[in-house]
């Protein structure tokens, strides 16, 4: 049937033919994998008995480089796993070292709010990805214009910020790269007036949708003792009646003080996913508004030590001290106490979290990422045989796999 | 107390898991391997039935050389409500393996995804786990000779690492120093220098 | 008959078809990817230059638009689908990784995709705004109407 197999994860080339079953390879390359992920199925017709996953189409070697890179310039590479939530992944390693150095406790107010509602916004436009594409392998492509559009508004606050769209290197060791500039506000304030309409609108094409309905309900049933032995965390977790959300169960970053329920269902089927994904969006809203609240009063957005945070720019030309500081942490940075730390937090696809280690130097040691999307993904091999691939490709994005965080 | 005058522990022999900072994070447990296996149950019989991670440390230098380490989370397994979930616990077990062929018991039996950690944990490191229902490489190609996490590894790869990094050269395919050629080049020399607010070879535009 | 008759080189307007309906392929790897789909919504729209669809089968599309850093593992594929693409097609670098591995200089990640296939026009950024990618569409439009490939800067 066809030249030698070239064998990279498995035989791409061969369709197998036994009995009345075949093998395939869906992917790497797929409109519907979310991303480059290979799964060889064993069909028979079109009802999937086998399903084998192959990762390690995306691996970046991230955990190595960060190795080699100094402790802030390390931030940069790690933001790039998640690619939906850079700053999320940001925030989880800038607060493992920050536990390491010791100044957790010293982090500005103001800075603390404002990692908090862009963690949250950045949770809201993560999912506007997740229910646009998982829109469009049903076939429903409007949502993908409706809910990108929502994400645009949130990029632009993102740009505005940061500087970038996406990985702006926004959250660092100590703070913040810089204030808020003028018109941030009132540019949050405008989506926050704006966003209940837009969910209303989300929900009224999607939610009681019969087509939507039928593929997803009873489709890729998780039971709750199945999802804790196969490490599910976040809205996977969530859908199938474990409420375990690291924001309540272990809170950082003062998540305490805001008012917000975590959505859960039992089901533990698709739609039971995407129903505590979209409960997630209004919950995350939620707490960006009375995030807002606290915002008007300026305030400090860095620690205020010089070993560790830059001197504001200006002072670099006027002092000496400035200059030096500067000069030292830009060419070695600066050392952190030797210990080893786990940090987590709740990212939109689950418990995202750094095992980070330090010797004393100016560069991590290791910083092991628990990968949330790894390990929800690795379900799929439990829910699939016995279902039809249409069913495979909603159980995928259901899952909401990210796969610069499964290969790394 | 940062500061650079920290003494970095780099190339001592001291173990930063040794170190205990004041963080309260987790439990930590450290067992040995032959103890490994039976500690993880314990602990899964004891409530801790979500096995979080499995991670690997390469301590070249130290013996044991790996540590590899297992973060669990005591969660309940049936229905819950936030209040009801609490405060889980965490606990992080540390086990140091060493030795020319580092190898360790596998916790697939426990939980079953620790299924890819182990493989990513064998692809990277090196340190098999018997007893693993397909132990093969997850990340790197399935030929590829080495275990690019340790320490020893190279960070650009074995065949890149003698050349040194490129300075910045210009990515095209004509030798550096031609002059742009084509329609479609010239256009864009043009508008560029317009926009400078140079002269124009066709004496278009004037310099500022 | 004058206004009755219109007349052109049938070059001339089959890179006119050409340029008009540029067909990417959804080779969507790593962060630009996303970037990539932001450039289909409502803000950047890049239905309006042609690009209606993006096509999933390498045979279908014209344009494969590498977006994200390519690892060991994925290159023989993307040589592969680069393969399978019928002519005429061109290829789009879209990053820095693609370019040239970007902030990734290791083990891992083959240092430009230009070492597997060949490219047209390359797109800086980490990851580039949608309106980059735009660009670069414009660009390859541009070369597919000057009937010319192989980069901006090459001898024609």
């Amino acid at each position: 049937m066809s030249a030698a197999p070239t064998v990279i994860g498995t035989p791409l080339d061969v369709v197998d033919v036994k009995g009345n079953s075949m093998t395939l390879s869906m992917g790497p390359q797929h409109p519907s994998t979310h991303g480059v992920l290979q799964v060889v199925v064993e069909v028979s017709g079109e009802i999937v008995e086998k399903a084998e996953m192959e990762i390690g189409y995306l691996h970046t070697g991230i955990e190595k480089s960060a190795e080699n890179l100094f402790w802030t310039q390390a931030a940069t590479v790690i933001e790039r796993m998640d690619y939906l939530n850079p700053l999320g992944n940001a925030l989880c390693y800038v607060m493992a070292v920050e536990k390491l150095l010791g100044v957790a406790d010293h982090i500005p107010e103001r800075a603390r709010a404002i990692r908090v509602l862009l963690a949250e916004l950045s949770r809201i436009a993560s999912h506007c990805v997740w229910l646009g594409t998982g829109g469009i392998d049903l076939g429903a492509i409007s949502t993908f214009f409706y809910t990108f559009d929502v994400r645009e508004d949130i990029l632009d606050l993102l740009e505005q910020s940061g500087g970038a769209r996406m990985h702006p290197n926004y959250i660092r060791i100590g703070g913040l790269n810089g204030d808020l500039p003028a018109g941030f506000l009132h540019r949050l304030d405008a989506l926050i007036a704006k966003f209940p309409q837009r969910m209303r609108e989300l929900r009224a094409l999607l939610q009681n949708n019969p087509i939507l309905r039928d593929r997803m309900i009873d489709v890729g049933i998780v039971s709750g003792a199945d999802a804790v032995a196969w490490g599910l965390t976040g809205p996977s977790l969530r859908a199938s009646g474990i409420a375990y959300d690291v924001r309540k169960a272990f809170p950082y970053c003062g998540y305490e003080r805001y008012e917000f329920d975590v959505p859960t269902r039992d089901d533990g089927d698709a739609y039971a996913r995407f129903l505590v994904r979209l409960d997630e969006m209004d919950e995350a809203m939620r707490i960006v508004s009375q995030v807002r609240k606290e915002l008007d009063a300026p305030g400090p957005i860095m620690i205020a030590d010089p070993k560790i945070a830059p001197p504001p720019k200006e002072t670099i030309a006027l002092s000496m001290e400035a200059l030096i500081h500067h000069f030292k942490l830009v060419s070695e940075s600066f050392r952190v106490p030797p210990g080893d730390v786990y940090q987590a937090i709740e990212s939109p696809r689950g418990e995202l979290g750094y095992y980070v280690v330090s010797n004393g130097d100016n560069r991590p040691y290791r910083v092991r990422t628990r990968p949330p999307s790894m390990y929800n993904l690795q379900a799929l091999k439990l829910l699939a045989p016995g279902n039809l691939i249409a069913d495979l490709v909603v159980m995928i994005g259901s899952l909401d796999p990210v796969f610069g965080e499964v290969d790394r | 107390m940062p500061s650079s005058q920290v003494p970095s522990i780099a190339g001592t022999a001291l173990d930063p898991t040794a170190v205990r900072p004041p963080i309260d994070d987790a439990e930590i447990v450290r067992v040995a391997p032959a103890k490994l296996h039976a500690k993880l149950e314990a602990l899964r019989a004891g409530g801790f039935s979500l096995l979080l991670d499995i991670g690997a440390v390469d301590y070249l230098g130290r013996d044991p050389r790996f540590d590899v380490v297992y973060h669990l989370l005591a969660l309940a397994t049936s229905p819950s409500t936030v209040a009801s979930v609490g405060v889980p616990r965490r606990v992080r077990v540390l086990c140091g393996v060493g030795g020319t062929e580092p190898a360790l018991i596998t916790a697939t039996d426990l939980w079953p995804n620790a299924d890819w950690a182990e493989r990513e944990i064998y692809d990277l490191y090196g340190i098999v786990f018997t007893g693993h229902p397909q132990l093969k490489r997850i990340q790197m190609p399935h030929d590829w000779e080495g275990h690019p996490l340790r320490k020893d590894y190279p960070l650009r790869g074995p065949a890149r690492e003698a050349t040194p990094r490129p300075a910045f050269a210009l990515k095209s395919n004509v030798p550096a120093g031609t002059p742009p050629a084509g329609n479609v080049a010239a256009a864009l020399q043009k508008r560029i220098a317009l926009a400078r607010g140079q002269r124009t070879p066709d004496g278009a535009g004037e310099k500022s | 008959m004058p206004g009755e008759f219109m007349l052109a080189k049938i070059d001339d307007v089959a890179r006119w078809a050409q340029s008009s309906s540029v067909w990417p392929l959804t080779m969507g790897l790593a962060c630009c990817a996303i970037e990539m789909m932001s450039v289909t919504n409502s803000t950047y729209d890049i239905a309006r230059f042609g690009s209606e669809v993006f096509r999933a089968s390498p045979r279908q599309a014209d344009l494969m638009i590498v977006s994200g850093r390519v690892a060991q593992k994925m290159g023989p594929i993307i040589k592969r689908l680069y393969d399978q693409m019928a002519d005429p097609k061109w290829v789009i670098s879209m990053g820095a990784c693609a370019s040239s591995g970007g902030v990734f200089d290791n083990y891992a990640i083959v240092q430009g995709v230009d070492t597997i296939v060949p490219v047209d026009v390359y797109v800086p950024g980490c990851p580039p705004t949608p309106d980059g990618l735009l660009y670069a569409v414009n660009l390859i439009q541009q070369q597919i109407r000057q009937g010319g490939r192989g980069g901006i800067l090459a001898k024609a």
